[in-house]
C-alpha cells in the first residue's frame, strides 16, 4: 500500500481544482487591479518632495484635496457631470429598451440589439472627434441652424463646456443603458401587464404599478454602469470639455504628469473612488426594495 | 348576459374563430371546451378585451362591447399563469384593483381580508406573492378577480397548472364559490372530465367552431358528432345502415348488433357523409354472468384484450359480425372472476343506450 504524500491528495481535491481554474484571474486582479490599487493608497498617506516622494506619513494630502476651493469644484462638477450623464441616458435608453422589447416583433429583437451596439464599432475616441465636428463653432449643428435661418450667430454654448461633455458621454454611454433595462423588460411576464388592465387600470397606470417597479433592477444596474465609469471619465472632458468642462480625472493626470505631484493625485483619486462608492451605497439603499428577488 | 353574434377573428390568413353564435345565460358555469388550438382561449380573451375580432359582435349585457377596452369592461379574469404581480404582497394583489374606488385604509383591509377569507387564505395577506405554492396563487388570482365584484368571471386554464388532487379539490372549491357569489364563470379547458365536473352547459369546440352546446348530460349521452362523441369520454363505433325511418322511429342495422330501432332524439347529429354508425359509450354494455338474463337484448362476443384498473376492467370485445373490437369497461364485483382473453361471452345490451351518427 502506498502512503500518498499530503501533496498529492491536494492535488487530487477538488479544492485544488478550483483553485487552478480560478488563478489565472486571480493572478491578474491581483497584479493589475490590487497592487496598483494600494500602491495608490499608500502614495497618498505619504508626502511630495517635488521629484521625488518622501517616506513621511500624513493626511495632508487629504486635507489639501478636500479644502482647497479649486479640487472640491472641479469633483462637485464631475459629481454633476455624471449625474446628468446618468440622468440622460437612462430616460433615454428606456423607451428604446421598452420598444425593442414590447413592440418589436420577437424574431427582430436580436436585430435591433445588434444595431444598437453599432456605435461601438468606432473608437471611442473617434466618437468623441466627431461630436466636435458636430457641436463645433463651424459644426454640423451651427451651420444647419444658421443655414436655415434659426439663429445669426453660432452657438457657443454647446462645445467646449458640461454641456458637451454631458452629450457626448451621454451618446457613448447609452447602449450600456439599454440592455440592463431591456434584459429587465423582457423578463416581465406580458400577462401581468394583462391582469393589470383586467384588474380595472388603464394601460399607463398598468405602466407606472407594474412595468416600472418590475423593469427597476434594469434601471438601478444601467444607473451604476453608466455613472461610476462616467465619474472618471478622461477623454471626453479632455477633448470635448474646454477649460470648464475639465473633470477629477483630468485633475489627476494633471498632477500626476504635470506636476509630478504622486500624492496628491493619489488622494484626489481615492477621494474620488470613496466618494462614487458612497453615492453608489446611497442609491442601491433608496432603490432596495425593488431589488429583492423571488429568492430574498 | 353574454351573446356571441357570428363572430370571426383572423390572425392574418388564420381563421381563429369562425362565426360564433352563442349566448351564455347570467349565473351559470360555462365552459368552452376543446383541444388546443381549437380558439376557446381567442374566444374567452374577446370578452375580456385582450382581442378584437374581425367581424360579429361580442354582447355583455345587452352592450355591444366593440371598442371598449379591457380596463372598462365589467369582467375579470384568472389567468392560466396567475400573473400574480411579484413586486407585491398577497394583499397588495388581491388590493390591485380596489384602487380606483378610493376606499379608506380600514376600508381596504376589511375588504381584502374578506376576499382571502373567501378563498381560505385568511391571515397570508402579508407574505410576499412569490412564496406561495400554486394552488395559494389560484387562490389569489380568485380573490384578486372576485373582490371586484365582477359580472363575469373568465377563467383560462386555472387548474392545469396543479396536480391532480389539488385540481380535484379547487373544482369543487370552484364550484362552491360560483354558487356563492352568483356570477357567471367562463371556463376555458382541454379537460372534459373537468368540464362535466363543474358546468351548468359546456361549448366544444373544434376549429374555431363550437361543435355542440349543451349540458354535460346530454353532451356526454347524446353527442352531436362523432368527433364530439370521442372528445367527450370514450365512445365505440359500428357501422350501421338506416334502414328506414318514420314517426320518430328510425330501424338501422348495425354491425354486431344486428337490427335495431331507435328514437329520433338518439340521432342528434347532421349527416357527416362519412356513412352511418351506431355509437355506445363502453359502460352501457354488460358482460353477462352464467345463467344471467340480459334485461334487454343480446348478443355473442369474444374477448381480445382485457385492462384491469382495480375497481373497473376494460374488455375489447369482438361482437359476432363485427369487424373491429369495442371496449366494454366493468365494475369488478367481489366474487366475480376477471374474465380471459380468447373467452366467448354474452353481452347485454339496449337500443335506447346507442347514438346514431349518420
Amino acid at each position: 500500500m502506498i502512503k500518498r504524500s499530503r501533496w498529492t491528495k491536494f492535488r487530487e481535491s477538488e479544492g485544488a481544482t478550483g483553485l487552478l481554474m480560478l488563478s489565472p484571474t486571480a493572478l491578474y486582479a491581483i497584479l493589475m487591479l490590487a497592487a496598483p490599487l494600494g500602491t495608490i493608497i499608500l502614495y497618498s498617506f505619504l508626502t511630495d518632495g517635488y521629484l521625488e516622494i518622501i517616506r513621511d506619513f500624513t493626511m495632508a494630502n487629504y486635507i489639501e484635496a478636500w479644502t482647497n476651493d479649486l479640487y472640491r469644484s472641479v469633483m462637485i462638477r464631475s459629481l454633476g457631470v455624471s449625474m446628468s450623464v446618468t440622468f440622460v441616458t437612462v430616460v433615454l435608453a428606456f423607451p428604446i429598451a421598452y420598444f425593442v422589447s414590447f413592440h418589436v416583433e420577437p424574431s427582430k429583437k436580436s436585430l435591433w440589439l445588434f444595431l444598437i451596439t453599432i456605435p461601438f464599432w468606432t473608437s471611442y475616441l473617434i466618437r468623441v472627434f466627431l461630436w466636435k465636428v458636430i457641436l463645433g463653432y463651424n459644426g454640423v449643428v451651427n451651420s444647419g441652424l444658421m443655414g436655415v435661418g434659426i439663429i445669426d450667430e453660432p452657438l457657443t454654448f454647446i462645445l467646449y463646456n458640461v454641456n458637451s461633455v454631458v452629450i457626448t458621454l451621454a451618446h457613448a454611454y447609452a447602449p450600456f443603458a439599454i440592455l440592463p433595462i431591456f434584459v429587465a423588460l423582457e423578463k416581465i411576464d406580458r400577462s401581468l401587464l394583462e391582469a393589470g388592465q383586467d384588474l380595472g387600470e388603464s394601460k399607463f397606470v398598468t405602466f407606472c404599478r407594474v412595468t416600472l417597479p418590475l423593469a427597476m433592477p434594469g434601471v438601478v444596474a444601467s444607473v451604476l454602469i453608466v455613472f461610476i465609469p462616467t465619474i472618471g471619465d478622461y477623454v471626453t472632458p479632455q477633448l470635448v470639455g474646454g477649460p470648464e468642462g475639465r473633470m477629477v480625472a483630468n485633475l489627476i493626470q494633471l498632477q500626476y504628469l504635470k506636476l509630478d505631484n504622486y500624492p496628491l493625485g493619489s488622494a484626489i483619486a481615492v477621494s474620488a473612488m470613496g466618494i462614487v462608492t458612497l453615492v453608489s451605497l446611497v442609491f442601491l439603499a433608496l432603490t432596495r426594495r425593488y431589488l429583492k428577488g423571488p429568492k430574498g | 348576459m353574454i351573446a356571441f353574434q357570428d363572430v370571426h377573428k383572423y390572425y392574418g390568413d388564420y381563421h381563429a374563430l369562425r362565426g360564433i353564435t352563442a349566448t351564455i345565460r347570467a349565473g351559470e358555469f360555462f365552459s368552452l371546451l376543446g383541444p388546443s388550438g381549437c380558439g376557446k382561449t381567442t374566444l374567452l380573451r374577446t370578452i375580456a378585451g385582450f382581442e378584437g375580432i374581425s367581424s360579429g359582435a361580442v354582447m355583455i349585457d345587452g352592450k355591444n362591447m366593440a371598442g371598449v377596452p379591457a380596463n372598462k369592461r365589467p369582467t375579470n379574469m384568472v389567468f392560466q399563469s396567475y400573473a400574480i404581480f411579484p413586486h407585491l404582497t398577497v394583499a397588495e394583489n388581491v388590493g390591485f384593483g380596489l384602487r380606483r374606488a378610493g376606499l379608506s385604509k380600514d376600508e381596504m383591509a376589511k375588504r381584502v381580508g374578506d376576499a382571502l377569507e373567501m378563498v381560505g387564505l385568511a391571515g397570508y395577506g402579508a407574505r410576499a406573492a412569490h412564496a406561495l405554492s400554486g394552488g395559494q396563487r389560484q387562490r389569489v388570482a380568485l380573490a384578486r378577480a372576485l373582490i371586484l365584484k365582477p359580472k363575469v368571471l373568465l377563467l383560462d386554464e386555472p387548474l392545469s397548472a396543479l396536480d391532480k388532487k389539488m385540481r380535484e379539490q379547487m373544482q369543487v372549491e370552484l364550484i362552491r364559490l360560483q354558487r356563492q357569489v352568483g356570477i357567471t364563470f367562463i371556463l376555458v379547458t382541454h379537460d372534459q372530465e373537468e368540464a362535466l365536473v363543474m358546468s351548468d352547459r359546456i361549448a366544444v369546440m373544434f376549429e374555431g367552431e363550437i361543435a355542440q352546446l349543451a349540458d354535460p348530460e346530454t353532451l356526454y349521452r347524446r353527442p352531436s358528432s362523432r368527433r364530439v362523441a370521442d372528445f367527450i369520454g370514450t365512445m365505440n363505433f359500428l357501422p350501421a345502415k338506416i334502414l328506414s325511418e318514420a314517426g320518430g322511429k328510425i330501424e338501422v342495422e348495425a354491425e354486431g348488433f344486428g337490427r335495431a330501432t331507435v328514437e329520433a332524439d338518439q340521432a342528434p347529429g347532421a349527416a357527416s357523409g362519412d356513412g352511418a354508425a351506431v355509437g355506445f359509450r363502453p359502460e352501457t354494455l354488460t358482460i353477462l354472468f352464467e345463467g344471467q338474463q340480459a334485461t334487454d337484448r343480446e348478443a355473442t362476443a369474444v374477448i381480445e384484450e382485457v385492462v384491469y384498473f382495480g375497481d373497473m376492467t376494460y374488455y375489447d370485445v369482438r361482437l359476432d359480425g363485427a369487424k373491429t373490437s369495442t371496449r366494454i369497461s366493468m365494475r369488478n364485483v367481489f366474487g366475480r372472476p376477471v374474465l380471459e382473453i380468447g373467452a366467448k361471452t354474452r353481452i347485454s345490451w339496449s337500443p335506447g343506450a346507442l347514438v346514431l351518427f349518420r
